[in-house]
């Protein structure tokens, strides 16, 4: 991002308390609103607004071979296939481009911590806010 | 100049239409059944997918499994899911493979765990399958680890992914293609073809992208001795789309033997199809605890002789290669 942002970013995540709230704050959003797994790393404007840790074997870059003939899930037969509920939303969203790009692997090290604060911090790439 | 110098790889890039075959390790500490399943393979496969932990459930490892296949005299293809080993382990498996004469690599997410005999075990998908394929092209061409340090040999691997032609989202199907083959992949190996019509859809929509000229498309074909297993596949085998015909032919056979025929009749006809169909460059021919039927299937399906790479004297290490990987 910029130096200001990084610096906010540091100021912050030097005094716990705020750093509690800030993550808390993230997560109140985004635990009910996406089912928010706390990887850390979001990709949510990548993957139409639709969480892909969600998915059993965690495949941030598309479906594994298994998803069923109604859109659901192999391993949960009662649930969507995350890829599946993505690609529709994609398409009716108008962001099907974006989920062209490759995901790199996931940094452990940032799951359980703010994304917010990792994208200010310059820590994981920023989000992809505008339509295609 | 060579990827890997496979014999996979030489035949494709000589345009030759490949055949390769699959064998699933054994369920012990015990090598002699791989040796003896080399002969169902000799000459009349390419090369030979070592599955990896298949269907969750715990055999002999697909890199020693695919060492064996060397010794046996056949090219392995090794699996490699990510299910059981996270990114140190599968750098360390890579590193191995390579340094025992192995070649090929197939990456694959792996069935999910609560499937096998160990239910009860925790899933590693640390990278998914895209993911795997890059680290490995990274390894291959820039001579480095996941993480960036440097190494001295690198693991020449021919890099291969899995495409699922048949299942949801169909159109996505094609752009998770075009992903695989951006990380990395050299070819691709599909599914079992038991709906063709579906099939030449998804081959129509590959070729108006042009993927067919980035990346070698080998498609599967799944021998089924009755009509049980076709019926299995169908109900329980999420993913799979399995065309009536077939369905209703082998019911219509009583007979055990005759329904075996008529099995290998039918992958026979889908081989000849898929021979046909512009863009794809070979088979995958996976029989499930049925490896005897290979080379009858090659050669009614008219695949035999099996073509010999030619040498090529450009770029390195094609000598150490061939003393090992080209044995046919």
């Amino acid at each position: 991002m910029s130096k200001t942002s990084e610096k906010i970013a540091e100021f912050i995540e030097s005094h716990p308390t705020l750093n509690t709230c800030a993550l808390a704050a993230e997560n109140a959003i985004k635990k009910p609103v996406f089912g928010c797994q706390d990887c850390g790393q979001c990709i949510l404007s990548y993957t139409a607004f639709t969480c892909p840790m969600r998915c059993p074997k965690e495949m941030r870059n598309g479906p594994c071979g298994g998803t069923r003939a109604d859109g659901h899930c192999e391993v949960y037969p009662d649930r969507y296939c995350r890829w599946w509920l993505i690609y529709e939303r994609a398409k009716k969203l108008g962001r099907v481009k974006k989920l062209r790009k490759l995901q790199k692997p996931v940094d452990r090290r940032l799951e359980h911590t703010s994304a917010w604060l990792n994208v200010f911090a310059g820590r994981i790439d920023p989000p992809s806010w505008g339509r295609e | 100049m060579l990827k890997s110098g496979s014999n996979l790889e030489k035949l494709l890039r000589a345009g030759h239409f490949v055949v390769c075959g699959e064998m699933g390790p054994p369920q012990a500490a015990d090598s002699a059944s791989i040796l003896k399943k080399c002969g169902y393979f000799k000459g009349y496969v390419d090369a030979v997918n070592l599955t990896d932990n298949q269907t969750a459930i715990v055999r002999m490892s697909s890199v020693m499994s695919s060492y064996f296949a060397l010794q046996g005299g056949v090219e392995p293809i090794m699996q490699m899911t990510c299910r059981d080993r996270n990114r140190l382990a599968m750098q360390s498996d890579i590193l191995g493979a390579y340094a025992a004469g192995i070649r090929n690599i197939l990456c694959l997410t792996g069935d999910y765990q609560t499937f096998g005999n160990h239910p009860d075990a925790r899933g590693v998908f640390d990278l998914d399958s895209t993911q795997l394929v890059q680290m490995v092209k990274k390894m291959r061409d820039e001579k480095k680890f996941l993480c960036g340090d440097e190494m001295k040999q690198e693991p020449r691997m021919f890099i291969g992914a899995a495409a699922n032609p048949f299942a949801e989202p169909f159109e996505f199907r094609v752009m998770n293609l075009a992903k695989k083959i951006e990380a990395g992949a050299d070819f691709i190996q599909t599914q079992p073809v038991f709906d063709i019509p579906r099939f030449e859809k998804w081959m129509n929509a590959v070729r108006e992208e042009g993927l067919e000229k980035e990346v070698h498309i080998i498609a599967g074909v799944m021998p089924v001795r009755s009509v049980k297993a076709l019926l299995y596949m169908k109900d329980s085998v999420p993913g799979m789309s399995i065309a009536d015909e077939y369905i209703n032919r082998l019911e219509q056979i009583k007979d055990k033997e005759a329904a075996m025929e008529e099995g290998v009749k039918i992958a026979v006809e889908i081989m000849t199809r898929l021979k046909e169909t512009p863009g794809v460059a070979g088979v995958h021919i996976m029989p499930v605890m049925w490896e005897s039927v290979t080379p009858r299937l090659v050669e009614e399906a008219g695949l035999l002789p099996r073509p010999v790479a030619a040498e090529e004297t450009e770029g390195k290490e094609q000598g150490t290669m061939c003393d090992v990987g080209c044995r046919m």
